[in-house]
C-alpha cells in the first residue's frame, strides 16, 4: 500500500486517518512552531493520529526528503504562502494534495482562517441558530475533516489511475460544495435561505420536542405526515385544513408545534421511538456523548476501535464504512509520541 | 460526461434524497461514468405537485416537465446519465442485472430491506458480477437494534451527541436543522468507493460496503467522544470556543448581517487590539475567556457600524481570521469564488451550481454535463453497455419497463 506523508493540521490529519484505516503507512510531520490552537489535544491525537508514525520538525530538508520518497503527500498550511515556504512545489511525490483555507490561487489565497470563519464564509453559519438571535457556528472541525475527505478521495483516484497529480483543495470551497438547496433557493426561487432554530426550513413539522425523560427530533417530510398524526393518536390532524399540506403546515407551524409538544410531553423517548418505528417516520432521541459511548446499537455493530494512548486504552469511532462486514483497520491502534526530526 | 481520474469506472447509482446523490456527484465529477437508475416515478408523478416545491425550478418555472426541473433534485445530478427502469418487473430486473455485469460499482441508500425485496440483494448482484463493489447506505446499518428505524439526517444528528456542544447554552440544545450528517456520510461514502476500487485492483475481488448515516454521524463526533472518556468537560458555548478567545459571530451593518472572528493566539489578539479600540493587548487567554462578555461587547461596537466585508478585510490586513457570514448572493459575488470559477453555470437559466472543491490536472468543468432528463439515456446505455437492439429497446419502452416520463 501507499507510503503517505501527512503535514499540517486537522484536515491533513483527517485525511491521514483515512489512509491509516485503509492500511497505508502514514508518517505525520507536525511543525514545531504551531500556534497553540493548531496543536492537537489528546482527544484529537487519539482520534486523528492513532496508527501513524509522528515527527515534529521545522527542518525543510528533512520534510523535503520524506516528501520525495512518499507515494502521496498531504500538506495543509494556514495560507497558500505556507505551502510555498515548505517547498511544496519542489517535492517529487507522484501525488501531492494541498489543503489550505482558500486554495492556492485567487486574491484570498493568503487570507487566514479559523473553523468558524470558514463556516461563515461557506454559507453554513447563516443557516444555523434562532431567527431572532445571532447565527450559531458549528463546533469542531467540519470544514477541515470534510476537506481531508476530499483530499483522500482525489489522491486515491489519482493513484487508481496511475497518474501523477497535484491536488488543490480550499476549505472555503469544500463548505460551499456541501449545500443541499441553499444556493438554488436563491438562484431559482429568489429566496435567501434562513434559520429557524431547531426547525427545518421547508418541511413542517421537523423539530426537537421535549418528552418526559428527554428530547426527540422528528423530521416529517411529505410522506410521513399521516403516519405521525396516527402515531400521536391525533388522526384528525390529517384532515385539519390548517395542516393538510406541507404549505399549510408551514403557514401554521407554531400551532402545530404546540399540539405536538403537548402530545410528546407525557411520553418517554422510548415510547416515541417505538411509535415512530411502528408507524415508519424518522425520529431520533437526543443523546449525550456519554450515552453515545454506551449506545447498544453501536456496541452490537462493533463500532468502536480500541486505541492505546498515554491515558490508557480508549474507544475511538471507526471510519464511517464497513467493508465485507468489518471495518478496514487493525483491531487496536496506538498513539505514538512525537519524535523530534 | 466529465473527464478525470475515475474515467472508465462504471457506477450504477440508485440513490435518492441527499447523501447518496451527493456522494455519486463527487465521483461523477472525478470522471466516473455514472448512470442514475431511476424508478419511473422516482422524480414524482406526471401530475406533479408543483405547489409543494419550495426551493425553485431550474430556469425559473416548472415548464412542461416539472419532474425534470425541480432545482434541489437537479443540483445533485450533473455529469450523470439517466436510465428510468421499473425494477419491479421481471424484464426490468433482468435488464438491471445485465447492467450490473458491466458495472464496477452499485450504490444505493434505501432502507435495508428494499433491495432484497426487489430480488436485488448483494448476494444476487455478486453472483452476476463477483467483482462488483456494492455500497449500501442504510440509515442505521443492516443490523443492530435500530436497523428497522426510519432515518433522515436531522433525526440521526440528534443521536450523534452533537447537541451536547451545539446550542446557545446549557438548557438550549440546537440541531443544525440542515441535515448536516448527509454531507458527512456523502464524503465518507465516496471515500469508501475509491478505497474499494483500489483494493479490488490488488485482489481482483469485489466488496460489500456498508455506509450507515448513523455510523458516519457518530464517527464525525469522534474527538468529543474521546474527550468524554478522558474526563474532559464539554459544554455548549454558543459561538465561543474552549481554546480561542475572542471567538464569535458579531453584528455588522445592515439587517441580519454578521461577521465571524477568531483569535487563535496572543499575537492575533494583539493585532485585534490594534484595530478595535478599548481592548487590553496584555490580556492572556484565561483573562480573555473570563472577560469574554465585555470583550465581545467592544468588538460588537466596532463591527456593528461596518459592512461585514469591509470589516473582514480590515481584520485580515493585520492577520486576524475574520470572514463575513455569507448568504448565497454573497458567495456568488465573493471575489475568491469568482476568480477560481467555483460556481458553474451548468444548468439552464443559466443556473450557477457549486463546483467541486477538488482542483487537479485533468478535471475541468468545461466538459461537465447538466442533469439529464428522466430516462434520457435509456437507449444509449442499453445499447452501449448491453448491445441491445433498437427493437429490444422499443419493446421495453412499449412494455413500460423503461420510460422517459412518469407514467400516468
Amino acid at each position: 500500500m501507499d507510503r503517505v506523508l501527512e503535514i499540517g493540521g486537522f484536515a491533513a490529519g483527517y485525511c491521514g486517518r483515512m489512509f491509516v484505516q485503509a492500511g497505508c503507512e502514514v508518517v505525520r510531520v507536525a511543525a514545531a512552531s504551531l500556534a497553540p490552537s493548531e496543536h492537537s489535544s489528546e482527544a484529537l491525537d487519539v482520534y486523528l493520529h492513532a496508527g501513524k508514525r509522528r515527527i515534529q520538525t521545522d527542518d525543510l530538508g528533512i520534510i523535503g526528503e520524506l516528501a520525495d520518497r512518499a507515494d502521496v503527500v498531504v500538506a495543509e498550511t494556514p495560507t497558500a504562502q505556507g505551502l510555498r515556504d515548505l517547498g511544496f512545489d519542489d517535492w517529487r511525490a507522484p501525488v501531492k494534495a494541498a489543503i489550505t483555507p482558500f486554495g492556492r490561487t485567487g486574491s484570498k489565497k493568503d487570507w487566514c482562517a479559523a473553523p468558524n470563519t470558514l463556516l461563515a464564509m461557506g454559507g453554513y453559519t447563516y443557516l444555523m441558530g434562532d431567527s431572532d438571535r445571532a447565527p450559531l457556528t458549528l463546533p469542531g472541525h467540519y470544514a477541515e475533516f470534510q476537506s481531508g475527505g476530499f483530499a483522500y478521495m482525489a489522491a486515491n483516484a489519482s493513484r487508481l489511475a496511475g497518474e501523477e497529480n497535484v491536488i488543490d483543495i480550499g476549505m472555503f470551497e469544500s463548505v460551499m460544495a456541501l449545500s443541499q438547496f441553499t444556493t438554488v433557493m436563491w438562484t431559482c426561487a429568489g429566496e435567501i435561505r434562513s434559520r429557524h432554530g431547531n426547525d427545518f426550513v421547508y418541511v413542517s413539522p421537523s423539530n426537537l420536542y421535549r418528552c418526559a425523560d428527554g428530547w426527540v427530533y422528528i423530521n416529517i417530510t411529505l410522506h410521513f405526515w399521516d403516519a405521525l398524526a396516527t402515531a400521536v393518536d391525533r388522526p384528525e390532524l390529517v384532515v385539519d385544513p390548517r395542516f393538510e399540506t406541507n404549505a399549510a403546515r408551514m403557514a401554521n407551524r407554531e400551532a402545530l408545534h404546540e399540539i405536538l409538544a403537548e402530545a410528546f410531553a407525557p411520553m418517554s423517548t422510548a415510547e416515541v421511538l417505538a411509535r415512530a418505528t411502528e408507524h415508519r417516520f424518522p425520529c431520533g432521541e437526543l443523546k449525550t456523548f456519554d450515552e453515545v459511548l454506551h449506545d447498544p446499537h453501536l456496541a452490537e455493530r462493533d463500532f468502536w476501535q480500541q486505541v492505546d494512548s498515554a491515558s490508557g486504552r480508549l474507544s475511538s469511532p471507526r471510519i464511517g464504512w464497513r467493508m465485507d462486514g468489518v471495518s478496514p483497520r487493525p483491531a487496536v491502534l496506538s498513539v505514538q509520541e512525537q519524535q523530534d526530526g | 460526461m466529465a473527464d478525470g481520474p475515475l474515467r472508465g469506472v462504471r457506477i450504477l447509482d440508485l440513490t435518492h434524497v441527499w447523501a447518496g446523490p451527493l456522494a455519486t456527484r463527487f465521483l461523477a465529477d472525478l470522471g466516473a461514468e455514472t448512470v442514475k437508475i431511476e424508478s419511473p416515478m422516482g422524480r414524482g408523478p406526471r401530475d406533479y405537485p408543483v405547489n409543494e416545491v419550495a426551493y425553485g425550478w431550474i430556469g425559473g418555472d416548472p415548464g412542461d416537465e416539472p419532474w425534470n426541473r425541480n432545482a434541489i433534485f437537479v443540483k445533485q445530478q450533473r455529469n450523470k446519465q439517466s436510465v428510468a427502469i421499473d425494477l419491479k418487473t421481471d424484464a426490468g430486473r433482468k435488464t438491471f442485472l445485465g447492467l450490473v455485469r458491466e458495472a464496477d460499482v452499485v450504490i444505493e441508500n434505501f432502507h435495508s430491506v428494499t433491495m432484497p425485496k426487489l430480488g436485488l440483494s448483494y448476494d444476487v448482484l455478486s453472483t452476476e458480477n463477483p467483482s462488483i463493489i456494492y455500497v449500501a447506505m442504510p440509515g442505521y446499518g443492516l443490523d443492530g437494534p435500530y436497523s428497522r428505524r426510519v432515518a433522515f439526517g436531522p433525526a440521526v444528528e440528534a443521536m450523534s451527541g452533537l447537541s451536547d456542544v451545539m446550542g446557545y447554552g446549557p438548557d438550549e440544545p440546537r440541531n443544525t436543522a440542515m441535515a448536516l450528517m448527509d454531507p458527512v456520510a456523502a464524503v465518507s461514502a465516496a471515500a469508501g468507493v475509491v478505497t474499494a476500487l483500489r483494493q479490488r485492483r490488488k485482489t481482483g475481488k469485489g466488496a460489500f460496503i456498508e455506509m450507515s448515516l448513523h455510523d458516519a454521524a457518530v464517527s464525525f463526533c469522534g474527538p468529543w467522544l474521546v474527550d468524554r472518556q478522558l474526563g474532559n468537560p464539554l459544554e455548549r458555548l454558543a459561538n465561543g470556543h474552549p481554546e480561542m478567545a475572542p471567538h464569535g459571530v458579531y453584528p455588522s451593518a445592515g439587517e441580519d448581517q454578521w461577521i465571524a472572528i477568531a483569535c487563535r493566539d496572543d499575537g492575533e489578539w494583539r493585532a485585534l487590539c490594534s484595530v478595535v479600540p478599548g481592548l487590553d493587548p496584555d490580556a492572556n487567554l484565561v483573562t480573555r475567556r473570563r472577560d469574554c462578555s465585555e470583550i465581545d461587547a467592544l468588538i460588537s461596537r466596532w463591527t456593528a457600524c461596518r459592512d461585514k466585508q469591509t470589516a473582514a478585510e480590515a481584520l485580515q490586513v493585520v492577520g486576524i481570521p475574520a470572514g463575513p457570514v455569507n448568504t448565497t448572493p454573497d458567495m456568488l459575488n465573493d471575489p475568491q469564488s469568482r476568480e477560481r470559477g467555483f460556481f458553474v453555470p451548468i444548468e439552464a437559466g443559466p443556473t450557477p451550481m457549486p463546483g467541486n472543491p477538488v482542483k487537479m490536472n485533468g478535471i475541468s468543468s468545461a466538459d461537465w454535463t447538466p442533469c439529464p432528463n428522466l430516462g434520457a439515456d435509456n437507449a444509449a446505455v442499453l445499447k452501449g453497455w448491453l448491445d441491445y437492439s433498437d427493437d429490444r429497446v422499443a419493446e421495453l419502452e412499449r412494455m413500460g419497463v423503461i420510460v422517459d416520463r412518469p407514467p400516468r
